[in-house]
C-alpha cells in the first residue's frame, strides 16, 4: 500500500471524499514552550496491549497504553487492511513514537512524557467517539498532560 | 484523528495531528496538523530510522508554539527513504504454489511450518512480534484458516469473538507472521516488495485469496462482509 496518490483511483477518491464532521467551533488552546510541556500520544491505529480485547469492528471506545509498555506489548487491531503494517511490525515508533518522545524529554526539548497514552479505532464515526474522546481528555488532564500528538494510520 | 483533535482541544488540551490524507484534514480543520507525504500506515515515516522519525515528531510538536491559529496545516518536506525498493533484498525460500497435488490448505500449513525458523530469527533479532491478535498460537491460527479453506466453518474458540471475527484475526496473525519472517534476510524491503512477495509468491497469499473467493458465496452476511473487505487489501484484489 502506498500514498493516497498511488492508491487505486476509486479508493483514493473514497478516502479523500470521506464524510468528515463539520464543526461549528474552532477551539485553539495555547500553552507554555515545549520544554515545559507534558506530552501524550493519542493514536487511531486500533492499538491494544497484548492480551487485552482487540477493537472489534468499529468500536467507538479506547484502549489505554501505559508509558511503560515495551515494544513487544503492542498489537494493531485496526479494521482496515488498506494501510501498511510492515513499518509498525519492524518499529512501533512508525505509528506510536514513544521512544522518540522519551528521547526528546531526556534531551530537555520537551518537558516530560505522559504516564499513559491512548488508542482509538480510526475507522469509527467520530460522532460516536466524541464521549470517549472527552473522557480521555479528563484522564489526560488528571495526568497533567498539556500537549497531545495525534497519530493516524 | 482531526476530529479527536477538535474534541480534545475543546476540553482544553492543545493538540497537533499528523495528517496522511490532506483533503480530509482540510475538511475537518483541526487546530494544528502536519501533513506528511508518507504511505498510509506510516505517520512517522521510516522504520528503524530514529533521526528521521525525530524530525517528523519535532516538526509537529513545534507547531504547538505557533502564536496564531486555528487552523494551521503545514507540509513535511521529506519523503520516507524506506519507501524505495531495496534490490538487495531476497525473501526466504518458500515452495512454488501449485494448482495440482497438495491442496492450498496443505500448502499453507507447510509454508507456515517452513517459515518458522525465519520467524524465530525475527523474534530474537527484534525482541518482539506483532503476531498475537487472535490469542491463538501460529499453528492454531493456521489450522483455523486452513479449516475454513477446507469448508469446515469451524466455530470460534473464544466466546467474545464471533467465528467471522476470529477468522479475520487469524488471517491478520498469519499475514504478520509471514511478513515478519520475510524481513530476516539481508536488505530492507519496502512495503510494496513485501506485499508483492506475500500476494504473488506465497501459498499463504494464494490461500487467503482463495478463501475470500470461496466465502463470498456464503449466506452469512457478516462473514461475506469480512472476507470481502478485511482479509485481502483492496489493491491486491484481482480485477473482476
Amino acid at each position: 500500500v502506498t500514498r493516497l496518490t498511488d492508491l487505486p483511483p476509486a479508493m483514493a477518491q473514497r478516502l479523500a471524499e470521506l464524510d468528515c464532521p463539520d464543526f461549528t467551533t474552532r477551539p485553539w488552546v495555547t500553552g507554555p514552550a515545549l520544554p515545559q510541556r507534558r506530552v501524550a500520544v493519542v493514536s487511531t491505529a486500533g492499538l491494544v496491549v497484548r492480551g487485552e480485547l482487540p477493537f472489534r469492528g468499529r468500536d467507538p471506545d479506547y484502549r489505554v497504553i501505559p508509558g511503560s509498555a515495551v515494544a513487544g506489548d503492542l498489537l494493531t487491531s485496526h479494521i482496515s487492511i488498506n494501510h501498511d503494517r510492515t513499518g509498525f511490525q519492524e518499529d512501533r515508533n512508525v505509528v506510536f513514537p514513544l521512544d522518540r518522545l522519551n528521547e526528546l524529554a531526556a534531551d530537555g526539548i520537551i518537558g516530560a512524557v505522559a504516564g499513559t497514552h491512548y488508542s482509538f479505532m480510526g475507522a469509527t464515526d467520530p460522532v460516536q467517539m466524541e464521549p470517549y474522546a472527552r473522557e480521555v481528555a479528563g484522564r489526560l488532564k488528571s495526568d497533567a498532560v498539556d500537549a497531545v500528538i495525534l497519530s493516524p494510520v | 484523528v482531526s476530529a479527536l483533535g477538535h474534541y480534545l482541544e475543546e476540553e482544553g488540551i492543545a493538540t497537533v495531528a499528523i495528517s496522511l490524507i490532506r483533503p480530509q484534514t482540510e475538511k475537518t480543520k483541526p487546530p494544528r496538523a502536519l501533513w506528511v507525504p508518507f504511505e498510509l500506515g506510516r505517520p512517522f515515516g521510516a522504520p528503524s530510522d530514529p533521526a528521521f522519525q525525530r524530525r517528523v515528531l519535532l516538526t509537529a510538536l513545534q507547531m504547538l508554539e505557533r502564536p496564531v491559529g486555528p487552523v494551521v496545516i503545514d507540509d513535511f518536506p521529506e519523503d520516507d527513504p524506506r519507501a524505495i525498493s531495496d534490490p538487495t533484498w531476497r525473501p526466504p525460500y518458500t515452495p512454488a504454489v501449485t494448482a495440482t497435488g497438495q491442496s492450498l490448505a496443505a500448502q499453507l500449513e507447510n509454508e507456515i511450518l517452513l517459515l518458522r525458523g525465519s520467524h524465530e530469527l525475527w523474534v530474537s533479532k527484534n525482541s518482539r512480534t506483532t503476531v498475537g491478535l487472535s490469542g491463538l498460537s501460529i499453528e492454531q491460527c493456521t489450522q483455523y484458516v486452513a479449516d475454513w479453506l477446507r469448508g469446515k466453518a469451524p466455530p470460534s474458540p473464544f466466546e467474545h469473538f464471533s467465528a467471522p471475527l476470529m477468522l479475520r484475526f487469524a488471517v491478520d496473525d498469519v499475514k504478520a507472521f509471514c511478513l515478519e519472517a520475510a524481513c530476516t534476510t539481508f536488505g530492507k524491503p519496502s512495503s510494496q516488495q513485501l506485499g508483492d512477495w506475500l500476494w504473488n509468491k506465497t501459498a499463504t497469499g494464494a490461500a487467503i485469496q482463495a478463501l475470500r473467493v470461496a466465502l463470498l458465496e456464503s449466506e452469512d452476511e457478516r462473514l461475506k462482509l469480512i472476507v470481502s473487505n478485511f482479509i485481502v487489501p483492496a489493491p491486491r484484489v484481482p480485477a473482476a
